[in-house]
């Protein structure tokens, strides 16, 4: 079982969203987020002075897949929020060593 | 066929006694409440509309009704400006200090209310020497009707009220973040309780001394009286208590704080701009003066316009977008800057007025900036520098074709023309206008400065470090403004340095993501 977590672009939350539930991931957490990673920040105007703004507004999305599923939910998540451009993000997989169904008390691993 | 199939229910219906006894009880209610209201109508309604004379009842006649609806109404709207003002600086300013605004612009108004019954009205208003009203304190010992407006006191002291509120509200613009709750309160009380009435009665008391000079000054809604002295107390305020912590100026390499609701901010502005129908057209005290009210809101509508305009296009031309802060106060400057002349200009004078107002406050903000005078929504450029210029601009456009208004209409006589140095009056007109707007203003941030510093010596007109970066609202009033929400006041966004020309600095990459 490992845990997936993508940072994406805001408007690519959708799309990523859709492309997992395609391949069958039935659940996710989807956090807002700033922060950067080779993308330039950008200039913002208050009250005509400008501004830089270096940590940039992104979704972080997390989701807890079997091992088999990772490959293809890593490639279902990079189609659906890639635009080639700098600043598509990331996605990080982590290895999780069991999860607890509260409801039920179900033990997974 | 339906009328016995009727009959027929309501037989049916008579013979259950359950079902009898319910529509009886519903028509014995009726009865009731029926003779009950014919009986009050007999009472109360009959003597009135049957009475052979009419009652000796109805307006003394010195009072007219239809001036005092009409100052009442635009006394309502000026209070309405209130809601812009707090909007308007809890939208600029950061989520953190929104409440501390809140408060502060409601217990503010509370105090001005009863110090300008009190005594701030007798100062302002009320015959003394040129400079102080001497009698009428509490309201007590005054004539039915103020002047000869036909309007009665007490209504007149409402308009009145909200005008000395709106001048108690511009001064905290420049405070907004740092300024202690007893720290304002104190400073308040000095504020609405004597700068404003005494020094207002120079230029708007029956004697003041303005008012008497060879050609008198003029300021016909405050672009001096209320905008300039509420724009100096308030620059006198920023000076005493120095910028945010955190607060670095363009030129240190420093950018603007940001503020953390600009749609509340504007919306505050627009309902700013709706009062001042109230604030310029109500200036009238008279709706028999038609002439002058639709004068006067029309010269009040272009000024706005052509100043938004020009603010919005002179930042588009420094910075390549449309900004909506900077045109929110631009076309705050222009309702500013037209308050004074807008009696007496012509339409083309209030549209240059207006262009005008929508350059001094930019370059106002600009030499505030320069100066590192921290000024979180700009009431400055705004009300003391937009002030000066619509006052002086009264000199320049003054058309010449109306003197000061009274209850029926300009006074149009050839002693009372107001005429500019543009339409062939001379320098009369602007010297007039110069030593009044020069005098107001150099006695109020002289005043002011005493006032700030007097309130800073005893502690509490700037909060502690500590409750400065934790937030006024939830140090000076224990809540949040958004407790719902998780939002960090030290957001890594505020006061980021700006980019040094059009580029914005590249970010290193991170090496040591895995």
């Amino acid at each position: 079982m490992q845990l997936i977590k993508a940072i994406i672009r805001p408007n690519k939350v959708d799309d990523v969203k859709e492309a997992l539930e395609k391949i069958g991931v039935a659940g996710m957490t989807v956090t807002e987020v700033r922060g950067h990673g080779q993308q330039k920040g950008h200039t913002a105007v208050y009250r005509g002075k400008e501004y830089a703004v270096s940590l940039l507004p992104k979704m972080s999305i997390e989701t807890v897949v079997a091992d088999s599923v990772v490959e293809m939910a890593i490639k279902a998540i990079a189609t659906a929020a890639r635009t080639g451009e700098i600043g598509d993000g990331r996605v990080f997989v982590t290895p999780v060593a069991f999860s607890y169904k509260i409801r039920t008390g179900e033990r997974e691993s | 066929m339906r009328a016995t199939t009727l009959w027929q229910r309501i037989t049916t219906n008579f013979r259950d006694p359950d079902m009898r006894a319910r529509v009886l009880a519903l028509a014995g209610g009726k009865a009731i409440g029926l003779i009950l209201l014919l009986t009050a109508m007999k009472i109360y309604l009959a003597p009135a509309l049957f009475a052979q004379t009419p009652a000796p009842s109805g307006p003394s006649p010195e009072v007219n009704a239809i001036n005092t609806s009409w100052t009442l109404i635009a006394a309502f709207l000026v209070f309405a400006m209130q809601v812009g003002f707090v909007m308007l600086e809890a939208g600029f300013a950061r989520s953190r200090e929104s409440i501390n605004i809140l408060v502060e612009g409601i217990v503010d108004t509370c105090i001005c209310g009863v110090t300008f019954w009190a005594w701030g009205f007798a100062f302002m208003f009320e015959d003394g020497n040129g400079f102080i009203g001497k009698h009428g304190f509490f309201l007590k010992g005054l004539a039915d009707t103020y002047g000869t407006t036909g309007v009665p006191l007490l209504a007149f002291w409402v308009f009145q009220f909200a005008f000395a509120d709106t001048c108690s509200t511009v001064t905290s613009g420049a405070m907004v973040g740092r300024c202690g709750f007893i720290g304002d309160i104190l400073y308040s009380i000095g504020v609405t309780g004597f700068i404003y009435p005494i020094i207002g009665h120079w230029a708007w008391g029956p004697d003041g001394w303005l008012n008497t000079l060879s050609t008198p000054f003029h300021d016909f809604a405050g672009s001096t009286v209320v905008h300039s002295i509420g724009g100096a107390i308030s620059l006198t305020g920023a000076i005493a208590l120095g910028p945010r912590l955190g607060r670095v100026f363009a030129r240190d390499g420093g950018g603007p704080m940001l503020p953390h609701n600009i749609i509340m901010g504007a919306v505050g502005g627009l309902i700013l701009w709706f009062g001042w129908y109230g604030f310029n057209p109500g200036s009238t005290l008279s709706a028999l003066d038609a002439g002058g009210i639709g004068r006067v809101s029309f010269n009040t509508t272009l000024a706005a316009c052509s100043a938004g305009l020009t603010s919005l296009f002179y930042i588009y031309f420094r910075v390549k977008k449309w900004d909506l802060g900077i045109t929110t106060n631009g076309f705050l400057a222009g309702l500013v800057a037209i308050t004074c002349p807008c009696y007496w200009v012509s339409p083309t004078g209030a549209f240059l007025i207006g262009v005008g107002a929508g350059l001094v406050v930019i370059w106002g903000i600009d030499a505030l900036e320069y100066i590192r005078i921290d000024d979180p929504i700009g009431a400055v450029p705004v009300h003391l520098i937009a002030g000066i210029w619509g006052t002086l601009s009264l000199g320049l456009f003054a058309t010449g074709a109306y003197g000061a208004p009274t209850a029926t209409g300009a006074d149009t006589s050839a002693g009372a023309i107001v005429k500019g140095l543009f339409y062939g009056g001379g320098w009369a007109q602007l010297k007039a206008q110069a030593i009044g707007s020069g005098s107001i203003c150099l006695a109020t941030l002289a005043v002011s400065f005493l006032l700030m510093y007097a309130v800073k010596a005893t502690g509490t007109l700037r909060i502690g470090r500590e409750g400065e970066l934790e937030g006024l609202d939830i140090h000076e009033h224990g809540m949040f403004a958004y407790p719902e929400f998780a939002t960090h006041p030290s957001s890594p966004l505020h006061g980021s340095p700006a980019p040094s020309g059009a580029s914005a600095p590249a970010v290193a990459p991170a090496k040591a993501r895995a």
